[in-house]
């Protein structure tokens, strides 16, 4: 009876452990959004929408850092961490249209060639996405090797 | 494997820093990028070419240079073909520098009213498509483009002889005077000779003679032709042929029916 009390205790503090750590991460990251945003501000006066698809990126990035601190220590942690990295190729692809941004601002046409950002970026999301993976081998490998008793 | 999972994480973190950063100070660094555009000079060359010239002066306070600096213009007619073409390019606008460049476009004027004569008459409209492009941190490539329409201005706009006025010369001859009117809406003066022939209505050529033009932009000319013309072959009507001789342009004969 005391064990069980002691381990619903444990899982509890763990728990709030996760949940502290999860709204740290998350805050962190709001808070670097926030101070770049400052910076690239004038680009949303340029493009229309900017601000909304930079932000729906952030809610997004952050839902899923607080879901994979959540959920660290189970397998759960590496799908997520996964499906972060894939997140942001896709959304890099999707709201880069391929690398090649084209605004008409009345008879004025603006084309900004993002190819090789675009590619660097890429590249690193796998990177990220490959990281996972190996995360998530070496997360089954270790529980397989060490089984818990 | 942990060891290794690490170096990657760190490897990839470090290189997200750095392209985010990268991005950020690139964009940032187009606000302290500042374009001047001087007034716009016209000039003749040697071989009697208009060169329009476009002082444009830029200020690179930004993070990073900018490479391939390129200004295009094209200047067509109507029916999109290609008149005149500047291209200005600078390889590198270093940092902290500022940077004064000249785009000129050539227009072969002869060439022009060669080929479109009704330029020379009747007003009207050319395109012009100015495209500028650049890289910025000599990496990143943008491009702006943009479609003008230019006013043309004929250079013998509403040209019209008037009525022909005899008077007897001798017994042989009459003295006619026959009045010439234009406007030139030409960005140019008009400077030359205005040579006109007078034929009857059997095609025999009666006389011929010529005035000297020397009309500014805007002005309206009114002058008149003096002609020599025998008593016996002149007919009620007939035709004038009209030549226009100067450095820019060469025309004619234009064909006018009188009577």
């Amino acid at each position: 009876m005391a064990d069980t009390q002691s381990d619903s205790k444990t899982r509890l503090r763990k728990f709030i452990f996760k949940a502290l750590k999860a709204t740290i991460k998350g805050g962190l990251f709001y808070a670097v959004y926030f101070i770049l945003w400052m910076f690239i501000a004038p680009i949303s006066e340029i493009i229309p929408g900017f601000q909304q698809t930079v932000e729906a990126f952030v809610i997004t990035y952050v839902i899923l850092i607080i879901i994979g601190e959540l959920t660290s220590g189970t397998i759960f942690q590496h799908f997520f961490n996964a499906a972060k990295a894939l997140f942001v190729i896709c959304y890099l692809i999707l709201s880069l249209r391929g690398g090649i941004l084209g605004i008409t601002f009345e008879n004025l046409s603006l084309i900004v060639d993002l190819r090789l950002f675009l590619m660097i970026a890429l590249l690193l999301g796998l990177l990220g996405f490959a990281k996972s993976v190996l995360q998530a081998i070496n997360y089954l490998s270790e529980k397989a090797e060490y089984p818990q008793i | 494997m942990r060891i290794s999972i690490r170096m990657i994480g760190l490897a990839t973190t470090l290189f997200w820093v750095f392209l985010i950063a990268f991005s950020i100070t690139a964009v940032y660094s187009v606000k302290d990028l500042h374009f001047d555009f001087g007034d716009p000079q016209m000039s003749m060359t040697a071989d009697n070419k208009v060169v329009f010239s476009l002082p444009i002066s830029i200020v690179n306070r930004g993070f990073y240079n900018i490479g391939f600096f390129n200004i295009t213009t094209e200047i067509s007619d109507e029916e999109g073909l290609v008149l005149a073409r500047g291209l200005t390019f600078t390889p590198v606008i270093k940092r902290n520098n500022k940077v004064i460049i000249n785009h000129n476009v050539t227009i072969d004027v002869y060439d022009l009213l060669q080929n479109h004569q009704d330029y020379l008459f009747s007003d009207g409209e050319l395109r012009m498509c100015a495209s500028a492009s650049m890289r910025l941190a000599e990496l990143i490539p943008v491009q702006a483009s943009t479609n003008l329409s230019m006013p043309w201005g004929a250079p013998l706009y509403n040209f019209l002889l008037g009525e022909l006025n005899y008077t007897a010369f001798n017994i042989t001859h009459f003295r006619a005077l026959v009045p010439v009117s234009f406007e030139n809406h030409a960005f140019f003066d008009v400077v030359g000779n205005i040579q006109l022939r007078i034929f009857n209505s059997t095609s025999v050529l009666l006389g011929d003679g010529e005035t000297v033009i020397e009309v500014s932009q805007g002005a309206l000319y009114n002058g008149f032709v003096e002609l020599y013309v025998p008593i016996a072959e002149m007919t009620e009507s007939g035709y004038f042929e009209a030549s226009f001789l100067t450095p820019l342009f060469d025309y004619g004969p234009l064909v006018i029916p009188f009577g």
